[in-house]
């Protein structure tokens, strides 16, 4: 039976499925999860739709949940973001998948539909998302399949906020696992993936020394946090934006200018918004940085930066492929990247897998959950004993040797010898 | 652009989304030691500022400095730290205090005003202890900030607080603080060591009922808050106090590892349950209110500052990495930079240890028994070991776990020769000490908190504070960290008093988000930093209040 797919270029496949194979070497805690539930085929009946950035570390994902018994259908969760090759591989290898590099609006919502319509013979029941747009539009615009799902398992913060705004308001009826806050996840992922892939799509799209720059992160959660880190350790001076007090403490404990937006644009030369907010450099901010600014956002969505008002106003010169130089109105020039989309991810190929295997053990575990289990609808986490699962299970590949309690001290601290070895408010 | 003063927040159901409802789930068993800990364990703030017992230590200092500029380069990891003259750590909790011989219950002293309910080892201290006060004011411009704003509003009159507490210059900030908001105080120390008697002075010389001296007996420590809990609260206008009359008893505690609280429940139950707000600080004061809670033995709410974003991610954090070398190289004077350091546990303390030796230059190992926290270590670029696989190498030694025996007598059977041992939990049990004292071991006092332990075949340790916490008995913490908690206490005393009773039930809570949110801004004016806020549109696509609370329950920093 034919494959249902749209995706750039099925002659990508060989070359995807060999980054695929190496890839499947940095994600030891997908592979783990293969070894452990394959045999069983635990989520057998599941047919999952999957709307996620569209990369090999995701098609190493995908293909865990196949074999984990699953059906499952893919589409991206950034227009910008896939990457063709694992895309090809996917659909050689027969998983549905609807996805490419440089997507219309038209052409995304149009994948996502092909996503929720699994065909005659089943119906979607599961839902593994990031950024809460397949959620969405099944909701509003399937509501027979909606009613059929059993569970959500929601990666990022954005999707987040809709989740729980829609739990407040009653009208999510069904459970939804937070995979964003397993601390795997957000002290992982957000953290360390955006400390080694910002200055990456930087510079692969500007080539820039970011050394003696004065670095400027709008943001210093886990996001902000990795990006600051690594900007000053390539030498940049960095200076951070905050309105949460204490996010802004600990970015003054940690020695960097903690100031607003307008004092930043007279000293900034590459800006960073990762706020995960919206509005946050405007107009008032283009039109006073110093000229040949570097600008980029690693926020979920494209709503940091007013790339709106760039199309409307500026005259847009395109340098390389994501990579605009904008002239604006007063004649000052700036050089945006991604049109303000995920940066990491439009300009670099995204999170190192490794990193990816943190997040995604937490989804695959996610899945498994609401499958197996039952749950009240609303939005639950992962428990503490799955997180440090997921991380025990990437201990290996990095050479880690565990210490183990004793009896005595194990009864010391009043925690079971094998974990959780933490009370739920601990931070990490 | 100046800052603004920033806003007292309004804590209610209508504003905290929800944060103060729940308490959270039980803190692990006590971390006390097995034995009954010295108050040195629970030591934590201690700083000695300036100059301190009159001209005596600052002539003391002055040689101990002039000898490790002259030794300094000379020191190799093998510790040829001299044993000349010794001198008292900066942390003060030596035991060569000229002032040990007598008990200051035996003297009858009086403040100029004439008032006597005090016990400190000298009243004419006071004026030392004045100006260290005000040198700690100018590190805690929150704290002083804060005072600003509510002293105006009076906000703590009528409470009556009996406060256990270090007595630094750093904790009478935080007592004048509450006094300049209408509060009233009884005061005792928390911990035998660490009293600052010049600051005791001060107070006592200001109408504090103060019971505290340096280096008390146990017995003395017990009668110390026996005191404190037994005095009344004179009635306003009357010179002394009444016996018995409800109305001036203690209406709240602020506790640092319980005790306090412990005595007054088993000893005087009615004034106990007239409590009707309780701040601790310190785990081991936490957990013994947990159990309190479940045995449904509490009379009142309990504020749990230990446990606050601001204390954990701050004091802890930070503290650490200030001072760990620190306290290494006051006792050691050794060059640090290039070592093979192994911390042990890497919690926030042991992050903050790592972070600064490895900021110095050290070649830093870590070891875990928590795969998340392993995992943290390996992406900083830690190797995670056993500390059986490099006990051999290891140069310096630190526990931070919050366990027991984490470094047996077999581990240090094998450290190898001048290898530094050093522990910064608060407990002293993380290092086998007991396991030392046996006799073909020689224990040799090179300073003040620094032994050498002797081999028969020639090795020997170098063990700093005896396994106790080392920045408390060898360095310092700074003020602006101790500034932290301090606000937070604070506030939490403030919220506890003026909070409506349906608002808290008797039970341990988190501090509200918004009083954490709260003590970092004030603390933001020290950096010159300036917040964002955030427009109406953005509050509304975040759907969170403008003015905060920022994070969920479950954001972890």
């Amino acid at each position: 039976m034919a494959v249902p797919y749209k995706v750039a270029d099925i002659g990508l496949a060989a070359w995807g499925r060999r980054t695929i194979d190496i890839a499947e070497n940095e994600m030891p805690g997908l592979m783990y999860l293969r070894e452990k539930y394959g045999p069983r085929q635990i989520l057998a009946g599941a047919n999952i739709g999957v709307c996620m950035s569209v990369t090999i570390q995701t098609a190493v994902l995908v293909e865990t949940l196949v074999a984990l018994g699953a059906r499952v259908r893919l589409c991206s969760s950034n227009p910008m973001s896939s990457q063709d090759h694992a895309a090809a591989a996917l659909v050689a290898a027969g998983l549905p998948t609807f996805a490419w590099k440089g997507e219309t609006v038209e052409e995304f919502k149009w994948c996502i539909n092909q996503t929720i319509n699994f065909g005659k013979e089943r119906q979607m029941n599961m839902i593994m998302d990031d950024g809460g747009e397949l959620t969405a539009t099944t909701m509003k615009n399937n509501p027979n399949i909606w009613e059929g799902i059993r569970g959500i398992s929601e990666e990022t913060a954005t999707g987040i906020h809709r989740l729980e705004k829609l739990s407040r308001s009653g009208e999510l009826k069904i459970p939804a696992i937070n995979v964003n806050y397993s601390v795997t996840k957000s002290k992982f992922d957000n953290l360390y993936g955006c400390r080694e892939s910002l200055v990456d799509g930087i510079k692969r799209a500007t080539d820039i020394m970011v050394a003696g720059k004065v670095a400027v992160v709008a943001g210093f959660g886990d996001v902000g946090k990795g990006c600051a880190q690594s900007l000053r350790a390539f030498g940049a001076r960095v200076i951070v934006t905050e309105v949460d007090p204490i996010a802004a403490l600990q970015a003054a404990m940690e020695g960097y200018k903690v100031t607003t937006m307008t004092e930043a644009v007279k000293e900034g030369h590459i800006f960073v918004t990762a706020t995960g907010c919206i509005n946050i450099i405007k107009e008032e901010h283009l039109l006073k940085m110093k000229p040949m600014a570097v600008l980029c956002n690693i926020g979920h969505f494209d709503v940091e930066v007013d790339w709106k008002y760039i199309k409307d106003n500026c005259e847009i010169e395109q340098i390389k492929n994501n990579c605009d130089l904008c002239t604006l109105p007063n004649g000052n020039k700036v050089v945006v990247l991604g049109k303000g989309r995920v940066v990491n991810l439009t300009c670099a190929q995204g999170h190192p897998s490794f990193v990816m295997s943190t997040s995604f053990t937490n989804q695959v575990l996610a899945q498994i959950e609401l499958w197996t289990k039952t749950f009240p609808p609303g939005v639950h986490l992962l428990s503490r004993i799955q997180d440090e699962e997921v991380a025990r299970c990437h201990l290996h590949k990095l050479g880690i040797s565990l210490d183990t309690l004793s009896l005595e001290q194990a009864e010391y601290i009043n925690v079971d010898r094998n974990g959780p070895y933490k009370p739920d408010y601990y931070r990490y | 652009m100046s800052q603004a003063m920033p806003h007292f927040p309004k804590i209610g159901p209508e504003n905290d989304n929800g944060e103060s409802s729940e308490p959270p789930p039980p803190v692990p068993k006590s971390l006390r030691a097995a034995q009954p800990p010295t108050p040195q364990d629970q030591g934590r703030h201690l700083q000695r500022l300036g100059h301190s017992d009159g001209g005596k230590a600052s002539y003391r200092r002055e040689k101990w400095r002039s000898r490790s500029l002259s030794i300094s380069s000379n020191v190799s990891s093998s510790g040829s730290v001299s044993s000349r003259s010794s001198f008292s750590s900066d942390s003060g909790s030596s035991d060569e205090d000229e002032d040990a011989k007598f008990d200051p219950r035996e003297r009858e002293q009086v403040n100029s005003a004439g008032q006597s309910d005090f016990c400190v080892r000298n009243i004419k201290l006071a004026t030392f202890g004045r100006r260290e006060i005000e040198i700690a004011q100018e590190e805690m411009s929150a704290l002083i900030l804060l005072r600003t704003k509510l002293s105006t509003e009076k906000s703590l009159e009528g409470a009556r607080i009996l406060l256990c507490t270090h007595i630094t210059a750093q904790s009478a900030v935080l007592m004048e603080t509450l006094l300049a908001c209408g509060a009233k105080i009884r005061v005792c120390s928390c911990n035998i060591h660490s009293t600052q008697n010049e600051v005791a002075a001060a107070l006592a010389e200001g109408g504090v009922s103060i019971y505290a001296w340096k280096n008390m007996t146990e017995k003395a420590f017990w009668w110390c808050i026996d005191q404190c809990v037994a005095g009344d609260f004179p009635a306003p206008g009357s010179l002394g106090a009444e016996v018995d009359n409800k109305n001036l008893w203690a209406n709240m505690i602020l506790d640092d590892g319980g005790d306090l609280t412990h005595h007054l429940y088993k000893n005087y139950p009615d004034k106990f349950n007239s409590i009707t707000g309780i701040v601790e600080e310190n785990i081991a004061g936490i957990h013994r209110l947990y159990q309190m809670s479940r045995q449904g033995k509490l009379p009142a709410p309990v504020m749990n500052v230990n446990d606050s974003v601001t204390k954990t991610k701050f004091d802890n954090f930070y503290a650490s990495r200030e001072s760990v070398t620190d306290a290494i190289k006051r006792s050691t004077d050794c060059m640090i930079g290039g070592k093979l350091v192994v911390i042990l546990g890497y919690g926030e303390v042991g992050k903050g240890c790592a972070a600064a030796f490895q900021g110095i230059g050290c070649n830093v190992m870590v070891t875990e028994v928590d795969p998340i926290c392993a995992i943290q270590a390996a992406m900083q670029g830690f190797r995670i070991v056993r500390l059986e696989d490099v006990v051999h190498h290891a140069d310096i030694v630190v526990t931070c776990t919050g366990n027991k025996n984490v470094v047996t007598r077999d581990h240090m059977n094998k450290l190898k020769k001048g290898c530094i041992l050093a522990n910064m939990g608060h407990s002293s049990v993380e290092i086998d000490v007991s396991s030392l004292a046996t006799n073909e071991l020689r224990w040799e006092r090179i300073r003040s908190q620094v032994h050498h332990i002797h081999w028969p075949d020639g090795k020997y340790i170098v063990l700093l504070a005896k396994g106790g916490l080392a920045n408390h008995n060898c360095s310092s913490i700074p003020s602006f960290v101790i500034s932290v908690t301090a606000t937070t206490q604070a506030l939490a005393l403030i919220e506890l008093y003026k909070a409506p009773p349906t608002r808290y039930k008797a039970d341990v809570y988190l501090l509200p988000k918004k009083m954490d949110e709260y003590v970092a801004q004030l603390h933001l004016t020290v950096f010159n930093a300036h917040l964002t806020e955030l427009t109406r549109e953005q509050a509304a696509f975040l759907n969170i209040n403008r003015t905060g609370p920022f994070k969920s329950q479950h954001y972890k920093y």
